[in-house]
């Protein structure tokens, strides 16, 4: 697998690759209000089986860390942990944990106690509108995972204030897929690419030199901007170019900075490729919100993350930093986009 | 049978669904399903008929397998016209007889490919194989029962392969079918099966003939009767045999019997231009274990175009046109989808941010459309006969059930013309 970096962004010639033949099996179903799939090759005669043990445990991940749904083990978190620890199954403390060092190691850029900051610019009930300062002064209060104490002993979680919430929505569909994979690995399946809706990708395996997942133009309706082979490796795509509000002539995407409770600027759009779909899922809104600062920083302090970023302006080329075994990307360069008619 | 564009796209994934882990799949493309040429060479063999469905055979045939080197058929003009087919596949130019007999006497021949009206299958493929040839031969198997039964003692004599022109047994697609939903019982029980062929015109050809055939010594009194011999009762069984014999070959083959009994009618009720055949068919076909299959042919409507229909308690399988395959389960349920796509070198998704209309199930995958080569099936019966004769391997479809198929087509006709129920012996 060949890994790539920054200089030899526009020089990469597609991979030369045998021509596949034979049939991909999809088998899919609606959780977390996406489509989550897994594809396996035809011939694997446990795949549909596999296949539905894995999306079997996306359904039981939806139903514990959900707060769409008032029994969900997340809803109580946010329930009752302003007044007592509550403790949680393990596998949800260990996402938690991983969510705190995520956002310490991100500068704050990852953050899931953003919810009242999401609630003040309506994008929880994509009413989308512009808070006063006040208002936002006042849910900056709750925000932070220093308002979160994690008890490692009993798996409990403590909240600081009343007020305070827990949202997984950055990082429930690659944690699901995570889970979906180690499922499918149980049952004897080495090759599957999964994903959840089109912003989370888990490859197992990689047939033909890696799975072959292309990423969608942040700024081109239907337009390609590269494509990535994965083997073994997770990836996930940030961006706000379908969900936003326009006001007073200025554009708001739905990604706000946890920091400055403002929608971020600057990136298009943030794909990570990591060794895992929660860490791809959490980097991506992290080096959204902190752009290629962060992305640079972060991947020169952290082997195996590769980050690939689009920033806003339509003509600025795509930027790469660090790399993963288990990802190469093609890029398809602007230039040749142009001429193509790519786009 | 008409299906709306979304019923297509559902019992075209359903099929392809109920291939998943077989390697029935992988061999519904035809190219990956051709097997390597047998050891011992191509099989050096000879095509007597060179008509429309003999130069479709010849448009099929490759070097590796066969070598096919000389051609036989009365009519000048069609002799030209197959060596030039042949020119196309490469073969260099093959000796051109007149008389099948001639050629018997003078070729070097192990095999002989035989595509002429119906009336002479049965002399020719038992003079061939007297001579110690295998043979290939189009269907239906011969004029009549006896006939047909001279020709499967002779090969059976000879110790050589006959072969008859069932292509569909040579068909991935219909391999698919019986070997993953037949087999398996995903129909359920299969008590129906409709047999269907509609076209919309004569049936009747025209072509100037060539100015030095004479077509008597042949048997054939002019020139029509030689050209249109589909049309005359004495060289032909009609719609029966030439299109319903495939398809009650394929009942048979899938309800692992053959019928009991037959009722049929028809008439001459939409073309009274002198043929003797009738232009509209229907026949009710009766099984020992209560299945039943009903073929209709008519040339009055095309609309329904043409299918093999089976309907169990669980399912119901459509094989269309040779090229198509739908299977569309009675409880289908919808909560976890199942679809399958051929691997292609593009992306096998497309990632970007999360959108709004994920929730709606965008599909990452696209259901393959692709058909089945339905001329590619001719390919991989010539290739296989060719194997057959190298190996001794056992036949796909093989003269025992083309005795069946034509029996029971032979007897509709009956059927039709005394207006009774006949009964078929097994």
């Amino acid at each position: 697998m060949r890994t790539f970096n920054r200089r030899q962004f526009l020089s990469l010639a597609p991979a030369a690759t045998r021509p596949p033949s034979g049939y991909w099996v999809h088998v899919a179903r609606e959780a977390m209000a996406c489509r989550f799939q897994v594809t396996l090759p035809a011939t694997e005669p446990r795949g549909i089986a596999g296949a539905s043990f894995a999306l079997d445990e996306i359904d039981r991940l939806e139903a514990q860390l959900t707060v769409y749904r008032d029994d969900s083990e997340l809803s109580e978190i946010n329930r009752n942990a302003a007044e007592v620890p509550v403790t949680v199954e393990r596998g949800l403390f260990e996402l938690l944990s991983l969510c705190a060092q995520l956002h310490w190691e991100t500068e704050g850029a990852f953050d899931i106690t953003a919810g009242p900051l999401i609630r003040c610019w309506g994008f929880f009930s994509r009413q989308g509108r512009i808070p006063d300062s006040a208002e936002l002064e006042s849910a900056r209060r709750w925000v932070g995972m220093s308002e979160v104490s994690l008890e490692a002993e009993n798996h409990s979680v403590r909240f600081a204030r009343a007020g305070v919430e827990i949202n997984l929505g950055s990082i429930g569909k690659g944690f699901a897929l995570d889970r979906a994979s180690a499922k499918l690995r149980e049952h004897g399946l080495r090759t599957a690419l999964l994903s959840g809706g089109r912003s989370s990708v888990v490859a197992l395996g990689g047939e033909l030199g890696g799975w072959l997942v292309g990423v969608r133009h942040p700024h081109k309706a239907g337009g390609r901007i590269a494509t990535i082979r994965l083997k073994n490796a997770a990836m996930a795509t940030s961006g706000s170019g379908e969900q936003y509000f326009v006001a007073g002539g200025r554009r708001y995407g739905h990604i706000l900075d946890p920091r400055s409770g403002v929608p971020a600027r600057g990136v298009a759009g943030a794909t990570v490729v990591a060794s895992s779909g929660a860490i791809a899922d959490a980097l991506a809104t992290a080096f959204f919100v902190g752009g290629a600062e962060l992305a640079k920083r972060y991947c020169r302090d952290h082997p195996e993350v590769l980050a690939f970023l689009v920033p806003e302006g339509p003509m600025d080329q795509p930027q790469v930093f660090g790399s993963h075994r288990g990802a190469a990307i093609e890029a398809i360069p602007i230039d040749h986009q142009l001429k193509t008619g790519h786009l | 049978m008409n299906l709306t564009p979304e019923q297509k796209t559902i019992g075209r994934r359903n099929f392809l669904k109920a291939l998943v882990g077989t390697p029935a799949l992988a061999a519904l493309d035809a190219t990956a399903a051709t097997k390597r040429p047998p050891s011992g060479g191509p099989v050096k063999a000879a095509l007597i008929g060179s008509g429309d469905q003999g130069r479709l055979l010849l448009g099929q045939c490759r070097k590796e397998f066969i070598d096919l080197r000389a051609l036989c058929d009365i009519n000048p003009n069609r002799l030209a016209r197959a060596t030039s087919v042949l020119a196309k596949n490469g073969y260099s130019k093959p000796r051109h007889y007149e008389n099948w007999k001639e050629m018997l006497k003078k070729e070097d021949l192990e095999a002989v490919l035989v595509a002429t009206p119906l009336w002479t299958h049965s002399d020719i493929a038992v003079g061939c194989l007297e001579a110690g040839k295998h043979v290939l031969c189009e269907k239906m198997m011969a004029w009549d029962i006896p006939a047909a039964q001279r020709m499967l003692a002779v090969a059976e004599k000879n110790k050589r392969v006959l072969e008859i022109g069932y292509q569909r047994f040579y068909n991935p697609m219909y391999q698919a079918a019986y070997e993953n939903i037949i087999l398996p019982g995903l129909l359920g029980d299969v008590h129906f099966a409709r047999l269907v062929w509609h076209r919309n015109g004569s049936w009747r050809r025209t072509e100037d003939p060539p100015p030095q055939l004479d077509p008597r010594p042949w048997g054939y009194p002019d020139w029509d009767h030689l050209l249109n011999w589909r049309m005359y009762r004495q060289y032909s069984g009609g719609l029966l045999a030439e299109l319903g014999s495939h398809q009650v070959a394929v009942a048979n083959w899938f309800f692992n019997s053959q019928p009991s009994s037959v009722y049929a009618t028809g008439g001459i009720y939409q073309y009274k231009d002198g043929r003797e055949v009738n232009d509209h068919v229907y026949a009710t076909y009766t099984y020992p274990l209560g299945q039943t299959a009903i073929f209709t042919s008519i040339q009055s409507n095309k609309f329904d175009h043409y299918s093999e229909q089976f309907m169990g308690t669980k399912g119901t399988l459509i094989l269309r046109g040779e090229t198509e395959a739908f299977l569309f389960n009675e409880e289908d349920s919808r909560s976890t989808s199942v679809e399958v796509s051929k691997q292609t070198s593009k992306p096998v998704i497309d990632a970007s941010e999360s959108l709004k209309a994920d929730a709606a199930g965008h599909a990452a995958s696209t259901a393959t459309g692709e058909k089945v080569d339905r001329a590619a099936a001719y390919g991989l019966e010539i290739a296989g006969f060719c194997s057959v004769i190298r190996s001794g391997a056992s036949l796909r479809c093989g003269p025992e059930r083309a005795l069946k198929s034509a029996t029971a087509c032979i007897l509709a006709n009956d059927s039709a013309a005394k207006k009774v129920v006949l009964a078929i012996a097994s």
